[in-house]
């Protein structure tokens, strides 16, 4: 609870709340609350700019422009959310597990990590599309696979050592069971971490969601997504080069407000972020410079 | 991918080691660490790539006639293709041949895998190879600037463009590329390819919107990573002594400064190899690229399962091979990882 008031004090922190908060409601309610149906096509309005009958215009085939981004908020989110669920149950209690049971296991999930990551989210996609069907469910399963390792180091490397911290041994030697330990001391250090990687995964999965949505994977074309809208408007940069402005400033207002908001739990908490291999002194700069972005 | 020293190779390292053997003794320990590392990859990721194909329903009756096909004609070309056997039996002829570049035949064209790529992946290596160029003199300038103007207008602006671009997928910066460059100057083309070999400068036309779209987002992390050691650096004491027996801040910089800070950079580098050849699969599509996304989109709309495991397992080889190359620069570079101390601190 202190934390999220410490969070609220941060000026940018506060801002990125409010925008993250607007979107949960337009992903829960903007298919409620759009102006038209985002499929009926307005077949005598097409390609219009915006107007009063429709606030931000037309697409190229007349459906209104405003209303597909409302209702698309509900798919694009809900697929980055999903994705970083499953990369998040894969990832922590590998790497609690890796962190607490010691060197057994290591060498071989730490493997597994690598080659996931060295798996590219496109490339991954279309082969997962390729072989086991395309669709929003098999899309975000392969996405969540390849951010678990992100999720699996974080973990680990925030859980290292801790078994051998005295307050856990004064806790283990008082008769404390494991799992009260593990709850009690190893989480609470632990989650500010998963916390900050879960923000910047999620505007990570919300960009590869929206680049699937390019290459026609994941959500199937006539249901609406940010990514897709962005995509359709590719077609017609010539007639409407200022179309896709609306569904990529809600995005980029998305995603920087995830990124903000990252920092931000970093500086309330003294998480530290992924850790970047080989950069011991990173850091403490590190947090410098994004200081520098709350203020810019 | 992380340098670990491997155990067994320790055993050799004699007691009695000469002085020029416990210089290179650790050396050649790393490397074989880097060795272990790749081939695990490696293996990892074909079982990755051959299990997605194991656990497809698709098969190759299914693609190359569709609706018609009866039971016979699934057995009899699930036979042809070898389907009917066992798992491991189907896994281990997969890797044999493709370790001999044999990647297998389509089912929906019978056009050998290996060749589609061979004919697809020159596009994009030339692409993310001139993209990571790019990203280099981008971002290696901004880094720079940005580290020389600590907290100055430039510096501030740099982090500035870094955050945004970090906010929008790729296509979107391309689509913005296209126009600028394309639509509204009519400088370049907005599609297509000419082979390198074919018209170089050609190629240049066709290849330099693509992989300026492929390199900003690389650029930026370049320069985050680049302007953040290159500050801590610039803190050491041998930097402010340098700087103290009057040398100007630049030449402290480009002559001591950098090359230290050139390793965390190249880190950064070899993370990003995937996010270039990831992004690669944007850009063709974005400019009507015949690259190897292409393959691997068109057959995966069709279901045609060996074309889509062959490109899955190159690119994962591209990329750790790349990674490969960055990691052994990084040692070069670094005389701690050269004398294998700094594998064992980044393996934590």
């Amino acid at each position: 609870m202190t934390t999220v008031v410490a969070l609220w004090r941060i000026p940018s922190a506060r801002l990125a709340l409010v925008l993250l908060a607007g979107v949960a409601f337009l992903a829960l309610f903007g298919g409620a609350l759009a102006p038209h149906d985002p499929l009926k096509q307005y077949t005598d309005d097409v390609l219009q700019g915006p107007s009063g009958a429709h606030l931000l215009g037309t697409d190229y085939v007349g459906r209104d422009v405003l209303s597909r981004l409302m209702e698309g908020t509900r798919l694009s989110v809900i697929g980055a959310v999903e994705a970083v669920l499953i990369g998040g149950l894969l990832g922590v209690p590998s790497g609690l597990a890796s962190a607490w049971l010691g060197p057994r296991l290591e060498w071989v999930t730490l493997r597994v990590g690598d080659t996931l990551v060295i798996l590219p989210f496109t490339v991954f996609a279309i082969a997962v599309a390729g072989t086991l069907g395309n669709g929003l469910q098999q899309a975000m399963i392969a996405i969540g696979i390849l951010l678990s390792p992100i999720f699996y180091r974080v973990t680990r490397a925030a859980a290292l050592g801790l078994r051998k911290v005295q307050y856990v041994e004064a806790a283990e030697l008082m008769g404390a069971t494991e799992w009260w330990t593990l709850r009690r001391h190893i989480w609470t250090k632990v989650l500010p971490n998963v916390a900050v990687t879960a923000a910047h995964a999620t505007g990570a999965a919300l960009l590869v969601v929206a680049s699937l949505a390019f290459l026609g994977l994941g959500v199937t074309p006539p249901a609406p997504t940010w990514g897709g809208m962005l995509s359709s408007d590719l077609g017609y940069l010539a007639q409407q080069p200022w179309a896709p402005i609306f569904p990529a400033l809600l995005m980029m207002a998305t995603v920087g407000s995830l990124n903000l908001l990252a920092d931000a739990i970093r500086d309330a908490t003294g998480a530290t972020d992924a850790p970047r291999r080989r950069t011991r002194s990173a850091p403490s700069p590190a947090r410098e410079e994004n200081r520098d972005v709350v203020r810019a | 991918m992380t340098l670990v020293a491997s155990a067994p190779v320790s055993l050799l390292a004699g007691r009695r080691a000469g002085a020029a053997a416990r210089r290179t003794l650790p050396a050649l320990r790393s490397l074989a660490g880097v060795a272990a590392v790749t081939v695990t990859v490696l293996f990892l990721a074909s079982v990755v790539t051959f299990g997605l194909g194991a656990l497809s329903d698709s098969n190759p009756a299914a693609a190359a006639l569709g609706e018609t096909a009866t039971p016979a004609d699934i057995a009899r070309l699930d036979h042809e293709f070898g389907l009917d056997r066992p798992l491991a039996e189907q896994y281990v002829r997969w890797v044999g041949n493709a370790l001999t570049g044999d990647l297998g035949r389509s089912w929906f064209t019978t056009i050998p895998v290996a060749d589609s790529i061979r004919q697809a992946l020159p596009v994009d290596l030339s692409i993310a190879a001139l993209a990571l160029v790019l990203a280099l003199l981008v971002g290696g300038g901004a880094g720079i600037g940005a580290a020389l103007s600590n907290g100055g207008v430039f510096d501030r602006a740099v982090t500035l463009v870094c955050s945004l671009l970090a906010t929008l997928p790729p296509f979107v910066i391309g689509m913005a590329l296209i126009v600028v460059f394309a639509v509204k100057l009519q400088l370049l083309p907005a599609g297509g390819y000419v082979p390198i070999q074919a018209d170089p400068l050609e190629w240049l036309r066709f290849a330099i919107l693509p992989a300026l779209a492929l390199s900003l987002d690389v650029a930026a992390s370049i320069a985050r990573q680049l302007r953040t050691s290159l500050v801590g650096e610039l803190r050491e004491n041998y930097a402010v002594g340098a700087e103290m027996r009057g040398f100007g801040r630049r030449r402290v910089l480009f002559g001591h400064v950098l090359r230290n800070a050139a390793g965390p950079t190249l880190a950064v580098i070899g993370l990003a190899i995937p996010l270039i050849i990831g992004g690669a699969v944007i850009t063709e599509k974005l400019f009507g690229l015949p690259g190897v996304a292409q393959l691997s989109l068109q057959a995966a709309e069709r279901g045609d399962v060996p074309v889509v495991l062959g490109t899955l397992l190159v690119t994962a080889v591209v990329v750790v091979v790349a990674s490969l190359v960055v990691n052994l620069l990084q040692v070069l570079l670094n005389p701690v990882a050269r004398r294998g101390g700094g594998a064992r601190g980044a393996a934590r």
